[in-house]
């Protein structure tokens, strides 16, 4: 498989940027896989990245990749999947590119269920500016601009683009990491906005200052923090507190996807213009 | 008579010339160069523009899209742009100001674009539906940094076809954002208008290939060439300064190498970029320089002059940026008064005034608050100057 997944690896822009035990490789490296199972078109794929540490994974694919602006990934690779409806258009974000500047490109592309899948990375804080809160972090932890602790409620992603309208959501951890790549395939598969959130440790800016105790012990905490959505449904509100619910929790295949409904108008109103022109030469 | 749509337009364009909106023709204009995707977001006064693509472009087989703000609209296009369609976008001052960074991530890709900013009175919320050319330095140096930019003034309706399919043509050419302003005047006002009238800057065919190579090979080394996506190459495209891989670099010699070239593809290009119209070449003491609803006023104050027999020339720019230093200087040198009538505080004759005030004295007309400038009252300025003539 390692040699298979380096098809779509730019080897020679190794070693990547991000930090010792950082959870966005590990997510990479099942992206590649997902794309050699998938048997994708190099040519025909799109990664886009915003701005962050998870959007640089968008350099290191080596597919059609675009590193965008702050928190517009999403709107670029809106204007790309709606020219080019061959291509598969991926998103690599942030918690902070995707859910804070980005958060309103997210809930429209959400709504028009467009069919884009956006794989956000969440490790609750700014990495790469250095450890700021993002609106992932949780109620009472540290980062350099909450050194006295977070005191705002953190966004549930899945919820939001299950109520904006996504179409696939999902959410998955770099712990457990054959069930996330499974969650990125159909995800990609799906005709359909689909939103995956994966959660990652990052051991350095958040690790280091709420006494993570190292990306091992962060990892063993994802695991045991893990619930599937058919355990939480059984599970009250309460119980579930710091639960990071894992697994398909929306996948609806039924609802018209954006393009195709475009499309569908656009061959309308050929038609209709094809048919003026006829009453013009007729008349 | 007017028309709404260009269908309709165009099947009445050899009967006779037609009532058409500013706003309406500028949208005739990017569809007749070939404009095939157009992403906004409403704002007066240049929500017609985006009504007009939304209704044509389906029936040519385009993409339309609103997005759910002017930051969104232009990344679209971006998006489109770099998969190899032609895209522009439409808006009004505080779309404009929203739509900066992303004009900067364009030049810094080299994606061909357009955007169209109808100037309205600002700064923030102003008042929307009066004129105002308040956007003139922010169409210049909106973006950070050190960057090229081409800007295009349209004075009336034939002027929003005509300059939307050069604002094309470059950007196409150039492969970066060009800026076509208008103001709230010229793109609501009716003008008798038809396509076959105007000097035009049709192009070759009306389905465009960005691949590389598709430049004129001796701008090759001048104009980058980068590739898109979707083509073999499957390139990296990115806003942070890189090197010929397209890959970030942080090489200071190659990154300041980068930005010059980025810089000089478009200064090196003057000749072919400044567009412009003298009238009364030679003959006057005076030169009025205008642009936009300004030349209008302009032109009929020259023919005020004539009448009233003073000696005034009339350049109108229809090219602001690159700054068309030649035509500048070469008036400069001859006339003993160069006067600027325009809608804001005397931004541009800041910039003639820095190219010309070796030769000539430079003094400006301005007026914000939504009246246009009259006829009369450059003249007046105008006899004034030369003390021919008391106003009164």
């Amino acid at each position: 498989m390692s040699l298979e997944i380096e098809q779509f690896l730019h080897t020679e822009r190794l070693p990547h940027m991000w930090c010792a035990g950082c959870g966005i490789g590990i997510v990479t490296g099942a992206f590649l896989r997902v794309l050699v199972r998938l048997g994708l078109r190099r040519e025909h794929t799109v990664v886009v990245g915003g701005v962050g540490c998870s959007s640089r994974a968008a350099g290191y694919v080596d597919v059609g990749s675009m590193h965008t602006i702050h928190g517009r990934a999403l709107a670029f690779a809106t204007g790309i999947k709606m020219v080019r409806p061959e291509f598969t258009v991926v998103v690599f974000t942030g918690d902070g590119d995707g859910a804070a500047i980005g958060g309103n490109h997210l809930i429209h592309a959400c709504r028009r269920n467009i069919d884009v899948t956006c794989i956000l990375f969440n490790n609750q804080v700014y990495g790469m500016t250095g450890g700021q809160m993002s609106p992932l972090l949780g109620w009472g932890d540290l980062a350099t601009t909450a050194p006295y602790g977070q005191v705002e409620e953190p966004f549930d992603l899945c919820g939001l683009a299950e109520a904006a309208g996504a179409t696939f959501v999902a959410r998955g951890t770099a712990a457990d990491i054959e069930p996330m790549e499974d969650l990125m395939r159909l995800g990609i598969q799906h005709k359909g906005f689909s939103f995956i959130e994966a959660v990652v440790p990052c051991p350095t800016e958040y690790g280091k200052r709420n006494a993570s105790g190292g990306v091992l012990a962060m990892l063993d905490d994802e695991r045991a923090r893990s619930v599937s959505v058919e355990e939480a449904r059984r599970m009250k509100p309460e119980e579930l507190g710091d639960k990071i619910v894992t697994g398909i929790l929306r996948h609806d295949p039924n609802r018209p996807e954006y393009q195709r409904s475009y499309a569908a108008i656009v061959e309308r109103a050929q038609a209709e213009a094809a048919r003026e022109t006829g009453q013009e030469e007729a008349g | 008579m007017e028309l709404w749509h260009s269908h309709l337009l165009r099947e009445k364009v050899d009967q006779s010339s037609l009532l058409v909106q500013g706003n309406r023709a500028c949208a005739l204009g990017a569809l007749d160069a070939g404009v095939r995707f157009f992403a906004g977001y409403p704002i007066t006064p240049s929500s017609e523009i985006m009504e007009a693509m939304a209704y044509e472009l389906p029936r040519v087989g385009g993409v339309f899209i609103q997005m759910e703000d002017e930051i969104a609209s232009i990344c679209a296009c971006i998006g489109a742009s770099m998969s190899g369609w032609l895209a522009m976008t439409a808006t009004s001052g505080p779309g404009f100001s929203l739509m900066q960074e992303a004009i900067g991530y364009a030049i810094m890709v080299e994606a061909p674009l357009v955007v169209v900013d109808v100037m309205r009175e600002g700064p923030s919320t102003g008042r929307v539906s009066v004129p105002s050319q308040g956007d003139v330095m922010q169409a210049r140096w909106g973006t950070h940094g050190d960057h090229p930019a081409i800007v295009l003034a349209a004075s009336n309706v034939a002027d929003m076809y005509r300059l939307t399919m050069a604002a094309v043509r470059f950007a196409q050419r150039f492969r970066t954002p060009v800026t076509l302003l208008s103001d709230e005047v010229v793109s609501h006002m009716r003008e008798s208008f038809s396509p076959e009238l105007v000097d035009r800057y049709r192009l070759t065919s009306g389905d465009f290939d960005f691949t590389p190579g598709y430049l004129n090979p001796e701008l090759a080394r001048e104009v980058h060439t980068p590739h898109v996506l979707g083509s073999e190459t499957h390139p990296h495209v990115t806003g942070c300064t890189h090197d010929e891989t397209g890959f970030p670099t942080s090489d200071a010699g190659k990154s300041e190498g980068f930005l010059r070239e980025l810089y000089d593809k478009v200064t090196n290009h003057r000749d072919e970029l400044c567009l412009y119209d003298m009238k009364n070449e030679g003959k006057g003491r005076v030169c009025i320089v205008a642009y936009g609803s300004c030349a209008r006023s302009a032109r009929a104050a020259w023919r005020l002059a004539e009448q009233e027999g003073l000696p005034v020339e009339v350049l109108h720019l229809y090219t602001l940026f690159p700054l068309p230093v030649e035509i500048i200087q070469q008036v400069a040198r001859r006339v003993e008064f160069m006067v600027i009538p325009e809608l804001n505080l005397g931004q541009y004759a800041r910039e003639v005034r820095k190219l010309a005030e070796n030769w000539t004295t430079v003094v400006g007309i301005n007026k914000i608050g939504g009246n246009l400038i009259t006829p009369r009252e450059i003249l007046d300025q105008v006899a004034r100057l030369i003390g021919k003539y008391e106003s009164v």
